[in-house]
């Protein structure tokens, strides 16, 4: 047996040996790094804004490769929150939990739908505040909200769920016919969007101001697809446009509603105007 | 002298320079000593773990349930693989060199590569056997709560379209149980066996199990973050020569385990091409056979 | 034709770095011996003199500061040198959770044995440290004696030539340590040579034909046994139903001699540990008797 090394031969010994390695390494992994990121298997880093928001554990945990667990960990917490109606800090957890996992839309649509329905509703009920301080934070949140859909819809440009939830907003809480529309129409086509996105988004073109003739074009479009668009509503709306717009009778439409199973127990879930949420 | 001496007489037969057998005789004996340590114990709580996040209903629809609940298991697998690789790295071999069980073996013809190898090899075993049935019960809570999903979501046919139920199934499916799924447990291993072969090339320094169960943990801690950390800070020119040199040196010096995070991507339903899993077993490959190396040169002439 | 030599340690030196310092200590200093093939050899000394040290740098489990170490004209440490060497060491302890049978076939395998060949060496040696009964129980549960006759058996596992014993009986009591002594005679006798060390000479005296006495980590005497402890110009008679008469005539004998004298005389008393034994022994015969 030959005579050992020093300690401190052998540590230099290592790390030489470790940083040929290193040097040897570090395309091959930033090679591998960016294949990950663009197949989307690997998220990006979180923002830097995130780091700064994040409490120390929660830090560690990103850190050390446990970032869904953290995150999982406080959307528990911010189911807490909101059965505290504690919508600011409900509203900060969200902040980290969507920079912690930006690509899962399921948060996302999470926030939009706590501010925008949920924090919005208990502002209109709330009787503790003063009046004109419940306007001014229905507007907060309902703000807050979209600007949560938005940055989602960037970090998930397929979504359908943050879209629906989004238009949900614009039509029950801020009654914007137009930005409702104009959502209803984004979501067409994504995959996972229900049917009936297409007949809402010209329903609600219909309400908005000065759009009446697009949105009479484009339900009779539907209309001619066949008699499986002849839905009860989607002639209503096309029969109250004819009215509207002074159609000719010639081309006014003639045609038998399609019944359908969700229209008869429909009563609760329809909208003024008739409209039927499925 | 006498030719009819006993056999004891003639020298004894050669052995292998180097021998697989012996390395999977020590790998067999370390999942012994794992498995009647009660390691497998665990595997209790985990199941149990499962059942309370799949009976607790906080989340606003069926597909965001299963997908905290795939979230939840995968990353408590994740989690199991790496810290158990570092305590039961770090703890088997020093103890075999303060129980002299060490002296014994290496005064058997082992050599110390093929000692180190079987000890890292029993607790990948250890490791795959607990992936492996940590996988199958959390598949089995994953199917039992979309199929249970998908019955109430037909349970609605009299109030909904077929076509919207259908929409709604495809929904849950999504985000329910995909085979591809095995390859984030095979990611939590392929992590698991490059945290081990850092915390035996520590182990070969350090002189206290609890000394290497520390560094090991902030060396893992650290591999995850200087992708970010060179993200954030090369790139800014305000920060000093010295900062970037730092950073530089820990890129080199330290896995980078964030790579192995790719599990998180396929439990989000990304899915994963076979040149990306050929990847990363060569880079484990890599990570392996070099620290091994490396350990040698501590290991190799330590006196006991 | 010269006879072959199972260890040969050539101006051995063993220092070891304490401290941060320059300071050292020097646990084996210049030692040389030979240990020569079918024969008992044991070293003896103080805690503390450089046994171990010496054992573990012919196993190859530690280098020599300067100085050779060869076993069957192998270099210490190569892994053929290995194979040709069993080695117990002081204290033992094995995995707690393997049962006396595993823990052969563990090492066996090591060895590189296989089926029944393994089946058979095991059977033979727990047959051969009386651990039959104690083959399917877990180490933890062994008490000390146990412990060191299932070392003992570990080490002949692969039949090697040469066997090291790091003080084989130390916490053993006597009926334990007899035991062992017996063992090793019969070792011995089936041609294995054995390399020991302890610092007990009356245990050493038994079985070993060489010693060498170290002390400080150098080689103080060195021979065989009965050289090594006898007393030239002395002479011991001891009688049995001698009348007093008898007794007188002797003396007288003796004082009519002129270069002769009286150095001692009275009824020899048996040693402890020789006491201890027969009344161990006397108990295990009733007891089978009943
Ligand atoms: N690894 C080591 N580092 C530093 N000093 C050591 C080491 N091993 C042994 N020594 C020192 O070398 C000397 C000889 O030790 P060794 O164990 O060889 O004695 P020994 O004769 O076997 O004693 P004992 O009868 O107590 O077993 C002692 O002074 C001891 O302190
Ligand atoms: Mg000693």
């Amino acid at each position: 047996m030959k005579r050992p090394l020093s300690q401190v031969t052998k540590i230099v010994l290592v790390a030489l040996a470790l940083s040929a390695f290193g040097l040897l390494r570090a395309p091959w992994e930033d090679a591998i790094r960016d294949d990950l990121v663009e197949n989307q298997l690997l998220l990006p880093p979180p923002a830097e804004s995130a780091i700064e928001q994040m409490s120390q554990s929660a830090l560690m945990g990103t850190l050390g490769g446990l970032r869904t667990l953290v995150s999982t960990f406080l959307v528990l917490e911010g189911f807490d929150h909101f059965s505290l109606k504690d919508w600011e800090e409900l509203r900060n957890t969200y902040q980290i939990v969507t920079s912690l996992e930006p690509r899962d839309e399921n948060h996302w649509r999470d926030i939009v739908w706590h501010l925008g329905i949920n924090a919005t509703a208990n502002m209109e009920l709330d009787k503790s505040l003063p009046e004109f301080e419940r306007k001014r934070r229905f507007q907060q949140y309902a703000l807050e909200a979209i600007d949560f859909a938005e940055r989602g819809i960037q970090q998930v440009p397929e979504s359908a769920i943050i879209r629906q939830q989004l238009a949900e907003v614009y039509r029950e809480k801020l009654k914007d016919n137009c930005k409702t529309a104009e959502v209803y129409g984004d979501l067409i086509g994504l995959p996972g969007a229900p049917e009936y996105v297409r007949r809402f988004h010209g329903y609600f073109l219909a309400r908005c101001p000065g759009r009446e003739q697009e949105a009479y074009d484009y339900l009779m479009a539907l209309f001619r697809e066949g008699p499986s668009q002849h839905l009860p509503t989607l002639i209503k709306e096309i029969q109250k446009l004819e009215e509207l717009l002074e159609i000719p009778s010639p081309e006014r439409i003639r045609a038998v509603p399609r019944q359908s199973p969700a229209q008869r127990r429909a009563s609760k879930n329809t909208l003024p105007g008739g409209i039927v949420i499925p | 002298m006498n030719e009819s001496a006993s056999p004891l007489q003639s020298p004894a037969r050669r052995v292998a320079a180097f021998s697989l057998s012996r390395i999977s005789t020590i790998a067999m004996s370390t999942v012994t000593q794992l498995v009647r340590m009660k390691t497998f114990y665990f595997l209790l709580a985990f199941a149990l773990l499962l059942f309370a996040v799949g009976n607790f209903n906080f989340a606003s629809s069926p597909a965001q349930a299963l997908s905290t609940l795939k979230k939840v298991s995968f990353g408590a697998m994740d989690l199991f693989a790496w810290l158990f690789a570092i305590v039961a790295t770090a703890l088997l071999i020093p103890r075999d060199i303060e129980d002299r069980t060490l002296y014994t073996i290496l005064s058997k013809p082992v050599r110390r590569i093929e000692y180190l190898l079987g000890k890292l090899g029993g607790v990948l075993i250890v490791i795959a056997i607990s992936l492996a049935v940590m996988f199958v019960i959390c598949s089995f809570m994953i199917i039992w709560q979309q199929l249970g999903y998908i019955a109430a979501e037909y349970d609605t046919r009299d109030i909904r379209t077929e076509q919207e139920i259908l929409a709604s199934v495809t929904l849950i499916e999504n985000a329910g149980f995909r085979g591809e799924l095995i390859y984030a447990a095979y990611a939590s291993f392929l992590k698991s066996a490059v945290v081990a072969s850092v915390t035996i090339l520590l182990s070969t320094f350090a002189s206290s199990s609890l000394f290497t169960i520390i560094i090991s943990i902030l060396v893992f801690l650290v591999g995850h973050a200087h992708t970010m950390a060179t993200n954030f800070w090369l790139q800014e020119t305000d920060n000093s020569l010295v900062v970037q040199m730092v950073l530089k040196v820990v890129k080199i010096l330290i896995p980078n385990f964030q790579l192995f995070s790719f599990s998180e991507g396929i439990v989000q339903g990304a899915s994963v091409a076979s040149g990306v899993l050929l990847q990363m077993s060569g880079i484990t490959a890599a990570y392996l056979f070099v620290f091994l190396l490396i350990s040698l040169i501590s290991f190799g002439d330590k006196e006991f | 034709m010269s006879e072959e030599l199972a260890v040969e340690v050539k101006n051995l030196t063993k220092v070891f770095p304490t401290g941060l310092r320059k300071e050292y200590v020097v646990a084996v200093d210049n030692l040389s011996f030979e240990v020569k093939a079918g024969e008992v050899y044991g070293l003896i000394g103080p805690n503390g003199s450089g046994k171990s040290t010496t054992m573990k740098v012919v196993l190859g489990l530690m280098a020599p500061s300067k100085g050779t170490s060869t076993v069957f004209g192998y270099e210490s440490g190569d892994i053929q040198a290995r194979n040709e060497i069993g080695f117990l060491p002081e204290n033992p302890y094995f995995y707690k959770h393997l049962s006396g049978a595993e823990t052969l076939k563990f090492y066996g395998k090591l060895c590189g044995l296989r089926g029944s060949e393994l089946k058979d060496r095991i059977a033979d040696l727990l047959q051969l440290v009386d651990l039959e009964d104690a083959a399917k129980r877990r180490l933890g549960g062994y008490s000390k004696g146990m412990l060191q006759r299932i070392g003992l058996a570990q080490t002949l596992i692969q039949n090697p030539r040469l066997v090291i014993l790091d003080e084989p009986t130390a916490g053993v009591d006597p009926v334990g340590s007899r035991q062992i002594r017996d063992l090793i005679l019969r070792l011995k006798e089936d041609g294995y040579t054995v390399f020991l060390c302890s610092h007990l000479l009356e245990q050493v005296q038994e079985v070993c034909d060489r010693v060498g006495i170290i002390f400080k980590g150098r080689m103080r005497r060195e021979g065989p046994l009965e050289e090594l402890i006898r007393i030239e110009d002395q002479t011991e008679l001891t009688l049995k139903g001698a009348s007093p008469e008898l007794l007188e005539q002797v003396r007288n004998l003796i004082e009519s001699d002129g270069s002769a004298e009286l150095v001692e005389e009275g009824h020899p008393r048996t040693t402890l540990e020789r006491l201890f034994i027969r009344i161990a022994g006397q108990k295990e015969n009733q007891k089978e008797s009943a």
